[in-house]
């Protein structure tokens, strides 16, 4: 027998379910979301009014917890685009479901990354001298610095991810319209452009998705490696290493694809949308988990690996650091050992299980990028210069923030936008209807 | 004579590819399709060619690698800047920039020239549509004379339309 579950309509109600109004739960969230936001905006205001003295920012680690944050969030960014363009090339089939959340994922991270550099930068008002413009001060920024790429990777990141996650959004907005009313329904209209889904729109729209694609797909790649090259075009020992760039890119989406897991397996629960998001995108979301886990941990042995062999006494003296401190051991710990369990297929669909992997992960991807900064930076060339970083409150309030705007954002946005695409899961539905089939089977 | 809007809905897309296949035999070789999801066989039922974004992006693209070359070589000779010896023309660096804003100018060009093309923002809703055809359902509507009504609504039915109706024309 034909199996006709979930139909194109199922689907839609499904998904459009989750734009009905919120209650008064999800603005108390918000709320308390908020509250944080405003706490971190208190701690920079006055980071800007006393200056980067209140921060724990001493000669030598000029670069903590705010470049490290900067890092975290934009590698969080780079699973939105190997799930949205990456795994659309290959016609992987489990994407349909999740990708949404990733993409989105990936705008709001690479905003909440965009901030760091303007908090790094302390005096904030002379943000616009990096922008590369005739001036009477002959200032021009030096495009052989690894910083003024990170600039252009970063900003055309930004602009390319929301152009793609706009674009993905539009028929699916044009279907939202059609089923509200009111002030959503005028929302809807303008989002939607006018969508209709005419052959003509189609025809041009199919071609422009796979091309954005194409370009996000280089892009990507190219993103976190210049973010490596941040580190490993400077001479400092732990930074100074030619596998930064594959290490960075394997670490990113490690991260990346970890913090989809943390935020789909609630929502997808709060949401209603097990039937949509099934257990099956769940368990290859993991995979992905997995295999990057081992990519970074064979990253991390060979990085230690090349230390000993090339016997260089600078190199081997920030190691030797670097393994007493605790950092290294907890993002060992978090990012080596905690995702093997994966390995376990009963694992991988164990809801609870892989939410709390996902979070060690998150918590050991944050700690490796502020072991490479803060513990390089800390232990440099002049053993006399040598100091322990202190993280301050202002550094954590900060970081507190940057984690309640993100969630913040992505929340409104579950809420205002459709979280999970209808076009592509319809388009793709018998191997949704297949998934279910197989999940059900299993269950029983 | 006056003209109207035959509109027909199809629960399947199977169904609409062969509907566009008959009404192409009667002689209505243009029909407007709508559809909730992109599908190849219908566009390719429909004799449409590849879309002309990809011209426009790969001009977009060219136009991208030479800014980035031209902004980071003219004003690095403008204003050279002495960094241990290194050369004022850098390519190797520059290649990043300038892969960058062949990436950007790509990807905002495709954009663009994609809202040309289907003349987005639209106000005025598309002849012949239907709210359903946004969720799940798949449509064709064909322009013919009152003469001919008939005939069209029953290659639409024949076809499985499991909806015929009628619009006028504007």
């Amino acid at each position: 027998m034909a199996v006709t579950k979930p139909s194109y309509r199922e689907i839609d109600q499904a998904v459009l379910r989750t734009l009905e109004t919120p209650g008064f739960k999800y603005w108390l969230w918000i709320g308390f979301l908020l509250l944080l936001i405003v706490w971190g905006a208190l701690c920079w205001t006055r980071q800007i009014y006393e200056g980067l003295g209140v921060t724990g920012l001493r000669q030598p680690t000029m670069w903590a917890v705010y470049i490290t944050n900067f890092v975290f969030w934009v590698g969080i960014a780079h699973s939105g685009t190997l799930i949205s363009a990456i795994l659309y090339l290959f016609r992987s089939r489990w994407r349909t479901a999740v990708y949404r959340c990733a993409e989105t994922m990936t705008a709001f991270a690479v905003m909440t990354a965009g901030l760091f550099p303007m908090i790094h930068l302390g005096r904030v008002w002379f943000l616009y001298w990096l922008l590369p413009y005739p001036n009477q001060r002959a200032l021009q920024p030096n495009f052989r610095s690894p910083l003024v790429w990170d600039a252009f990777a970063v900003s055309t990141y930004l602009t390319v991810s929301i152009v793609f996650l706009f674009m993905g959004l539009i028929p699916d907005v044009a279907n939202a319209r059609e089923a509200s009313k009111g002030w959503r329904r005028i929302f809807y209209s303008i989002v939607s452009l006018g969508w209709q889904g005419t052959d003509e729109q189609w025809r041009h729209y199919s071609m422009l998705y796979l091309l954005l694609a194409g370009l996000a797909t280089p892009l990507v790649l190219s993103v976190h490696s210049v973010v490596s090259w941040d580190f490993a075009m400077a001479q400092l020992p732990g930074w100074h290493s030619t596998i930064f760039a594959p290490y960075f890119v394997a670490g990113a989406i490690f991260s990346g694809c970890a913090l989809v897991l943390t935020l789909l397996i609630p929502m997808r629960r709060w949401l209603r949308l097990e039937e949509l998001v099934t257990l099956w995108h769940m368990d290859n979301l993991a995979k992905i988990v997995l295999f990057t886990s081992l990519i970074v941990s064979y990253s991390y042995a060979t990085e230690s690996f090349m230390v000993w062999y090339t016997h260089d006494p600078f190199e081997m003296m920030t190691f030797h650091v670097r393994y007493i401190n605790y950092g290294f051991w907890i993002m060992v710990f978090c990012n080596c050992l905690a995702p093997l369990p994966l390995f376990s297929g009963r694992i991988r669909r164990n809801m609870p299980a892989v939410w709390v992997i996902s979070i060690f992960v998150n918590i050991g991807m944050w700690f490796e990028r502020f072991v490479i900064i803060a513990g390089s930076l800390s232990s440099n060339f002049v053993p006399s210069q040598w100091g322990p970083f202190q993280i301050s409150v202002t550094e954590f309030s900060i970081t507190l923030g940057s984690f309640a705007w993100f969630l913040m954002l992505f929340s409104l946005f579950t809420k205002f936008l459709p979280i999970v695409s209808m076009t592509e899961l319809k388009e793709g539905v018998g191997w949704l209807r297949q998934a279910l089939r197989e999940d059900s089977a299993e269950a029983a | 004579m006056s003209e109207v809007m035959v509109i027909g809905a199809f629960a399947d897309e199977e169904e609409c590819i062969e509907a566009v296949h008959a009404l192409a035999h009667a002689g209505y070789r243009k029909p407007r399709v709508f559809s909730p999801i992109p599908c190849a066989k219908l566009l390719a039922a429909l004799g449409h060619t590849k879309s002309p974004v990809r011209a426009i992006v790969l001009c977009g693209g060219i136009i991208g690698a030479l800014s980035g070359f031209a902004l980071t070589i003219g004003t690095s000779l403008y204003w050279p800047h002495y960094v241990g010896g290194k050369p004022i023309v850098s390519l190797t660096p520059f290649v990043i920039i300038a892969f960058e804003l062949m990436i950007l100018f790509g990807a905002l060009s495709g954009l663009t020239g994609f809202f040309g093309l289907v003349r987005f923002p639209r106000l005025e809703s598309a002849e012949g549509f239907l709210p359903s055809f946004s969720g799940d359902r798949f449509g064709i509507a064909v322009a013919c004379t009152d003469a001919d009504r008939s005939k069209v609504e029953t290659l639409l039915r024949n076809a499985g339309a499991e909806e015929v109706v009628r619009e006028s024309v504007a």
